[in-house]
């Protein structure tokens, strides 16, 4: 295509580019305006230019010397004409450097406009929705006309644009298009067919109104709700603490389960506290406005904090309810809408004086002291899985002492041929960085000579003589060469190691890989005074030179002693060597070690944990003893050392560990929990005006108040939130009933009636449907802003309905769908893609509410963004597969198996859809998509009949359709190769499946078939119509 | 498959311009019409007021090398030599300097005492550069490089300084500048995301963690924030086919998922298939450009010992020199490293040295690298944190335990390649590198600087959203910083 053509296209539909016969202001005249003018000649005064503002008729009309810049009917006496159609660059408006120039049309329509009396108006969504009559039906056929007024207004948009509407889409694509939109899961086993069976002109509706009353229904709005509040459970930036705000994300669930009205939902997330006789959970409601982020950086004044949180409240206000972009007002008035600096603040007032300060992490009052009971079934949920596994454990430990018997004997063998736990690490090269020169002797002695540096770094190079290692142990001895005889030959002849670093090397490679050591034990550590000095040996390991190991002042003057336990045993080849790095960079230095001597063991646990003699030197030292005179305490030591290196017990013993860990998680979650929410203090703050936004920059005090271009507040409602609420739910307030039907809009039919749901100012989308945005919002309105039945109009009229297959020329008349000449067909968001999937497999656990739960995400996500600050550990047993709404999200690094969803740091009511190739990648081969595909696999694998029985049974349950010949022979193909692939690998099938908890089946002859399912379950998974609403 | 693809691409324009039209959008047209990519083209098409917007001039640098020491390095110590401070020497800091200037809670109750710094400087190369004694290697190509030493911006505390630095505004949600250079350039490497990160893998917890919002796309969409290489098993996240899964079989269900992908597309018309199926063939293609990427064996011994015994580790910032040098010469666009812990407030002659020992000589090998292969002439290496630190001691600045604070009124970024005066010092502070004496360089002046080096206008490359075109370098007016200029 060239970019002739490119451009082309994009001219054919591009709405502002298109000639008004008839000039409206609002509709014509009014975005060129804004665009192209406003910047430098609207509502903003401080930047205004000229002293010339074309938002107001007085402004444009006004006397300007001789004339001015709109002379009403007489376009060429009026100087924007002769302006914006001027030859000469310095006259030319709009200048040509902004990069704003007008199209020839353009000025043809402002032409026309003030031609035919430049007649003024308002921007449409400032002006109150009135009820729009509802068009007559073109044509009264059933095709045309269903009876729900949304198809009325649709297609009298199609007829304009003589478009056919598409004929309706199969029964199972419209019960699954409905099931996501409702409730965010395909349609349950079983009810497809239910549904396909019912022939009743009703069963469309009948189906609707199950989906509604699922309690999933309110799962599905909260996800929606939650990006809105920017909800997280933890707080963001430098610390980004957990916060145990989730009680609040559960009544918002109950809240659209239980159809609260909308404007009730919004009274009490902004002054559920100020209501009379306010109830717990309506205290709760309030959290809404806490859920932004919360700073505690240390060196950060919490009162810049706490003016950032006031105005966080205010632009998600502005955003969610308002559709405004209110964010611009902060710095200087709004430059495109008639919002001014001074009425940004007056609503600030309102979220001012909350009895906060600004603190973050367990600091960040008011609280309410909550429990759920929500978290009972957490529990017991959790005990149940530890109860489950406590006696699997436990088997595994009385297994265990058959084969600890010959090992017994082995080690016993051991002994009596001279066992060492420590052998020496004999150096075979020794660096140091800063000149000291290194000797070592046969015995692995080193010994430090020659020049002195302040500072240090020694690298010993050496392979041990164990196969293999799980700890290393440092030596440091006096010497009579060391300042006084003792460790150094620095001043004081004390010394200080600040790091250790252990490496492994193979012969002939380049690379290094880090060695990870798990603890450290000395035996003495000098008295330490705060983190970060000198003393204890816990500060070798966190490479850091303000902290490090010196046993200055212990009572011994002989050798000292430090052990290292590694993270994992370590198997060497004989062509791996250990480097240790001993770092010595104290910050007076002058403490580098003179005399030392490295030494590895083999034993796992106490050997390289204690400073005790290892279990196996107690056996030495028991002396010629047989495996029956073994004392009773010994051999139980001897015992634990060998289940330590028994991996059935170790998997058993594991997974009862994590258990207990969640279970004991599961508890603390269960008790009071402090809750952020909103209470007023007793003085209020006075509020100012920020000059540009700035936190100490005050200047005038304002009032609390609304912005006067909007809708008055009424005299009777209170100056406080509860006012606030009540203004913005008011029947004359004009955005709010809007933007949140295009919210819902945008559940339905994957975007807005507006395409900017968050901006309905003069820079937002204008509506592709203004007059059935209008009608949905009188009738959201007037029917009390009950949620549940709007949805219901849309999803059951015939536009919802559509087949979205397009044609080539549909395609090219309509790329984005702005008609709905055809269903939408977008790609689901990635929780629901989870879900789904969840659902499909049978693993889905419906519970509802609770603490949050951890899916499978790749190992060490957050140790490496926060250096091991916190740990990830999936949620075991029935927790790991509740709803990803359920998901602990961590503010700073979002769940992974989430790609492009909202960020939650700050309010998103469109949440972009991309695709790249990371989410091929996460799709293929996340854990919780392929640990579905396995059970799935494992039920496949178990049905009657034959590979293509099976095989359709498996494409149905993923895609809700029975797959056509072509489609079922390609996947029959992929599977007969994997099928042949593992038949002939079975141990390979094996590692595929031994992943996750779903158990493998009992029979290992069955584990290529399972194998050859999974993937073939994956394939479904990742096809497009699977992650699409079609 | 050209005609699905050909769709596609309709359709890509059609979308975007929903919202707006991405400079990429027309990168990637000119790229698909054999243009090339450093031709200064000068088409600028409207529609409605939202501009597709190409380079106007011709570029002097094809990529962007960013080495982001995080936490505030010391200029002091570092860069920015005072010789006179030694006169001043636990004297207060007199008013007529502080002028006003804001303190992090950490001293704003400490009395500003001067401490002198903690280094001795040496000159260097023909420039005749001092560059402090921690950082010998990076004194020893001073010839290449050029001393920012007026850098200033506006905020105090890190995590807002450093997402101005990185995204032009202290508030998180701007694309970063890595993101907007992706957007407006795309890439010259099909196998590998435009824009990759890179993070020195520490042993300590840092104070200042990074957030993935440093190399975000903000409100731009998603395909053009920064990829993170971990050093990890899975160097992208999900990268590796689970165990027990031979790429052969892999291939073969990816064909399968092909087939019926595009069985789908003729069905349904969507063009958003075609885009589907070359995002899982680019998905495949990375599972063997990224391992080839991150295998360093086929690195002579040359270049571990030129950037020194660390580089041998992975993870370490210095095997990340490398990566950077090897994602330079497979056309990656966007090359961000970051390393954590420059927050010396404390045990400065200690804790910043070992900072140094970390960063100095990899750096330094990384341009000698860079240049020896001809890739410094195109490719732009910037060297900096998100502020400086303040000439006054914090705790007793007597005592080897003194430390410095936060300072955003002055600090050093240095730049090397990518058609920047080599061998060259722009900008002077005060006596006590408090405030900038002269040429001050906003971080916006920067941004712009560095988006003109890529041939794009920083006022030309915008994205619309709520209603208003958002640019890296905000609506204050910022500066090209024309005398750093080859």
């Amino acid at each position: 295509m060239s970019i002739r053509s490119a451009v082309f296209a994009l001219l054919t539909w591009w709405p502002a580019l298109m000639q008004a016969a008839n000039p409206q202001f609002g509709r014509d005249i009014l975005p060129i305006l804004s665009e192209h003018c406003f910047s430098c000649h609207g509502p903003d005064e401080a930047h205004r230019k000229g002293r010339l503002r074309l938002d107001t008729r007085e402004g444009a009309l006004a006397q300007r010397k001789a004339t001015a810049a709109v002379v009403p009917a007489q376009p060429d006496h009026s100087e924007m004409i002769r302006r914006i159609e001027s030859n000469d660059p310095e006259e030319l408006m709009p200048p040509p450097k902004s990069g704003r120039p007008l199209s020839p049309a353009q000025i043809t329509t402002l032409r026309e406009w003030i031609h035919e009396g430049a007649s003024w108006g308002r921007h449409w969504a400032f002006e109150p929705p009135r009820r729009p009559v509802i068009p007559s039906p073109i044509d009264t056929s059933p095709r045309w006309d269903s009876g729900n007024p949304i198809d009325r207004f649709i297609r009298a948009g199609l007829a304009v644009e003589r478009l056919q509407p598409a004929p309706p889409a199969s029964k199972a694509t419209r019960l699954r298009r409905a099931s996501f939109d409702l409730t965010g899961l395909p349609p349950a086993p079983g009810t497809l067919e239910a549904f396909e069976r019912d022939m009743r002109p009703e069963a469309w509706s009948v189906v609707v109104d199950r989906l509604l009353a699922s309690p999933h229904f309110g799962e599905r709005m909260a996800m929606w709700w939650l990006d809105a509040a920017r909800y997280a459970d933890t707080d963001g930036y430098q610390a980004d603490d957990t916060r145990t705000n989730w009680p609040w994300r559960d009544w918002v669930v109950a809240a659209f389960n239980d159809n609260l009205p909308f404007d009730q939902f919004t009274l009490e997330q902004f002054a559920g506290d100020l209501l009379p006789g306010a109830t717990l959970l309506q205290r709760l409601a309030t959290t809404f406005h806490r859920n932004h982020m919360t700073n505690g950086e240390g060196g950060r004044d919490p009162e810049e904090s706490r003016v950032d949180y006031v105005i966080d409240r205010v632009n998600t206000m502005g955003t969610v309810w308002l559709g405004l972009t209110l964010n611009c007002a902060q710095c200087h008035s709004h430059k495109y809408d008639p919002i001014s600096h001074a009425e940004y603040y007056q609503l600030t007032a309102f979220f001012n004086s909350i009895d906060e300060d600004g603190k973050a992490g367990r600091g960040a009052k008011p609280y309410l002291s909550y429990q759920s009971p929500q978290a009972v079934r957490a529990v017991n949920e959790a005990q149940n899985w530890l109860d489950h596994l406590q006696p699997i454990e436990a088997q595994a430990r009385r297994d265990a002492e058959i084969p600890f018997q010959a090992w017994l004997r082995t080690q016993f063998d051991q002994v009596r041929k001279g066992y060492q736990t420590w052998t020496p690490l004999v150096p075979a090269d020794l660096t140091a960085a800063e000149g000291t020169q290194l000797r070592s002797d046969s015995e692995g002695m080193i010994q430090a000579t020659g020049p002195n540096p302040l500072q240090d770094d020694y690298r010993v190079y050496g392979a041990p003589r164990h196969s293999k290692v799980t700890g290393l142990r440092l030596n440091v001895l006096p010497h009579p060469d060391h300042t006084g005889g003792a460790y150094s030959r620095g001043e004081s002849g004390e010394f200080i190691l600040t790091d250790i670093k252990i490496q492994l090397r193979r012969r002939g490679r380049n690379q290094v890989r880090d060695i990870g050591i798990a603890s450290a034990v000395a035996d003495y550590s000098a008295e330490q005074k705060g983190d970060r000095s000198y003393g204890d040996i816990k500060g070798v390991l966190d490479d850091d030179p303000r902290n490090g190991w010196t046993t200055k002042g212990s009572p011994s003057n002989g050798v000292h002693t430090a052990v290292f336990a590694l993270t994992e045993p370590l198997v060497l080849s004989s062509q791996d060597e250990l480097i240790v790095e001993l770092r010595q960079r104290s910050t007076l230095g002058d403490a580098n070690i003179g005399r030392f001597r490295l030494s590895c063991s083999d034993q796992p646990g106490a050997a390289v944990r204690s400073m005790n003699p290892s279990p196996l030197d107690q056996l030495k030292s028991a002396g010629n003893i047989s495996i029956s005179e073994l004392e009773p305490a010994l051999r139980g030591m001897l015992f634990e050392q060998f289940l330590m290196e028994h991996p059935p017990y170790q998997r058993a013993h594991s997974a009862v560990q994590r258990a207990s860990a969640h279970l004991e998680e599961t508890r603390k979650a269960a008790g009071k929990l402090d809750i952020m929410v909103l209470a007023e203090r007793t003085n209020s703050r006075p509020t100012h005006v920020l000059v540009r936004g700035v936190w100490d920059k005050p200047a005038e005090v304002v009032q609390r108040g609304v912005p006067t271009a909007l809708s008055p507040i009424h005299s009777d409602l209170p100056r406080t939130r509860e006012g606030l609420a009540r203004w913005i739910v008011a029947r004359d307030n004009p955005l709010t009933a809007r933007v949140i039907v295009n919210h819902l809009w945008q559940l339905c039919f994957g975007a807005g009636l507006v395409r900017t749901p968050e901006d309905f100012g003069l820079q937002g989308e204008r509506p592709t449907h203004p007059d059935l945005l209008d009608w949905l919002a009188v009738e959201f309105m007037e029917s009390d802003w009950d949620i549940k039945k709007l949805l219901r109009l849309m999803v059951t009229c015939d536009t919802y309905q559509q087949s979205s297959s397009t044609t080539a020329e549909l395609q090219q008349r309509d790329p984005s769908n702005r008609w709905l000449a055809r269903g939408s067909r977008f790609r689901l968001p990635s929780w629901m893609l989870r879900d789904a999937a969840l659902q499909t497999a049978g693993l889905l656990n419906p519970a509802l509410g609770g603490p949050p739960v951890k899916p499978y995400q790749p190992e060490g996500l957050w140790e490496e963004n926060f250096m091991g600050r916190f740990k990830y550990d999936s949620s075991p047993g029935a927790a790991q597969y509740r709803r990803s709404l359920y998901a602990f999200w961590r503010r700073t690094i979002a769940p992974s198996f989430l790609f492009d969803s909202a960020q939650r740091r700050v309010c998103e009511v469109r949440t972009p859809r991309t695709n790249t190739p990371l989410q091929a990648l996460a799709l293929l081969n996340d854990e919780n998509f392929l640990e579905a595909a396995r059970a799935l696999a494992l039920q496949t694998h178990q049905l009657p009949g034959d590979t293509k029985t099976r095989l359709h049974w498996l494409a149905r349950r993923i895609l809700s359709r029975t797959p056509t010949d072509s489609e079922a022979a390609i996947l029959y193909r992929e599977w007969d190769q994997a099928m042949k692939h593992y038949s002939t690998n079975p141990t390979e099938a094996e590692t595929f499946l031994a992943r996750g908890q779903i158990s493998l089946p009992v029979d290992p002859s069955q584990y290529s078939e399972c194998a050859a399912w999974t993937l073939t379950a994956s394939l479904i998974l990742n096809l497009d119509e699977a992650m699409t609403h079609e | 498959m050209s005609e699905p693809l050909d769709r596609t691409r309709r359709y890509f324009l059609g979308h975007c311009t929903g919202i707006s039209l991405g400079a990429m959008a027309l990168s990637r047209l000119l790229h698909q019409s054999n243009a090339s990519p450093n031709t200064p083209a000068s088409l600028s098409l409207k529609s409605g007021g939202v501009g597709v917007r190409a380079t106007a001039h011709r570029a002097r640098a094809r990529r962007v090398i960013f080495l982001t020491q995080s936490g505030g390095p010391s200029q002091l110590e570092l860069f920015d030599e005072k010789p006179g401070l030694s006169t001043w020497a636990g004297k207060e800091l007199p008013e007529s300097v502080r002028r006003g200037q804001r303190l992090t809670t950490m001293t704003a109750n400490q009395k500003q005492l001067v401490m002198p710094s903690r280094t001795q400087f040496l000159t260097h190369g023909q420039c005749g550069a001092r560059v402090g004694e921690w950082l010998p290697h990076i004194g020893a190509i001073s010839d290449h490089v050029c001393f920012v030493k007026s850098i200033h911006t506006d905020q105090i505390n890190h995590a807002p300084a450093m997402t101005q630095f990185l995204t032009g505004h202290q508030i998180p949600g701007r694309p970063s500048m890595g993101a907007w250079v992706s957007y407006g350039l795309g890439s010259e490497n099909q196998n590998l995301p435009e824009y990759l990160v890179l993070i020195s893998k520490m042993q300590r917890p840092s104070d200042q963690p990074l957030y993935d919002h440093y190399w975000g796309s903000g409100f731009l969409p998603s395909q053009y924030q920064g990829v993170k290489l971990r050093n990890a098993r899975d160097p992208v996240l999900y990268l590796r086919d689970p165990e027990g899964l031979p790429t052969q079989l892999r291939r073969g269900m990816l064909n399968g998922l092909s087939e019926l992908n595009s069985m789908r597309l003729t069905e349904t018309g969507d063009p958003e298939i075609a885009t589907r199926i070359r995002q899982y063939e680019m998905a495949f293609r990375m599972q063997t450009s990224i391992p080839d990427l991150i295998d360093l064996s086929d690195e002579p011994s040359e270049i571990f010992e030129l950037y020194g015994p660390d580089s041998r580790r992975p993870g370490s910032y210095a095997a990340n020199c490398i990566l950077a040098r090897r994602l330079a010469e497979r056309g990656v666009r966007f090359i961000q490293l970051f390393h954590p812990d420059w927050d010396h407030h404390s045990r400065l002659s200690s804790w910043c040295t070992a900072r140094c020992r970390d960063t100095d000589r990899p750096s330094a090998a990384l341009i000698i690298d860079l240049q020896r292969r001809g890739l410094l002439e195109d490719t732009l290496v910037i060297w900096g944190g998100e502020f400086g630190r303040g000439v006054a001691g914090q705790g007793d600045w007597t005592s080897p335990d003194a430390g410095r604070d936060h300072h955003p009124r002055s600090f050093t970024v240095w730049l090397a390649g990518g058609g920047i005066k080599p061998g060259f010092t722009h900008g002077t502070t005060d006596d006590f590198s408090y405030n900038v004496a002269e040429n001050p360089v906003h971080v916006r002046d920067l941004h712009a600087t560095v988006l003109h080096q890529l041939g794009i206008d920083h006022e030309q490359l915008t994205y619309r959203f709520q209603g208003l075109d958002f640019r890296l370098t905000g609506v204050e007016p910022s500066q090209i910083v024309q005398s750093i200029l080859a």
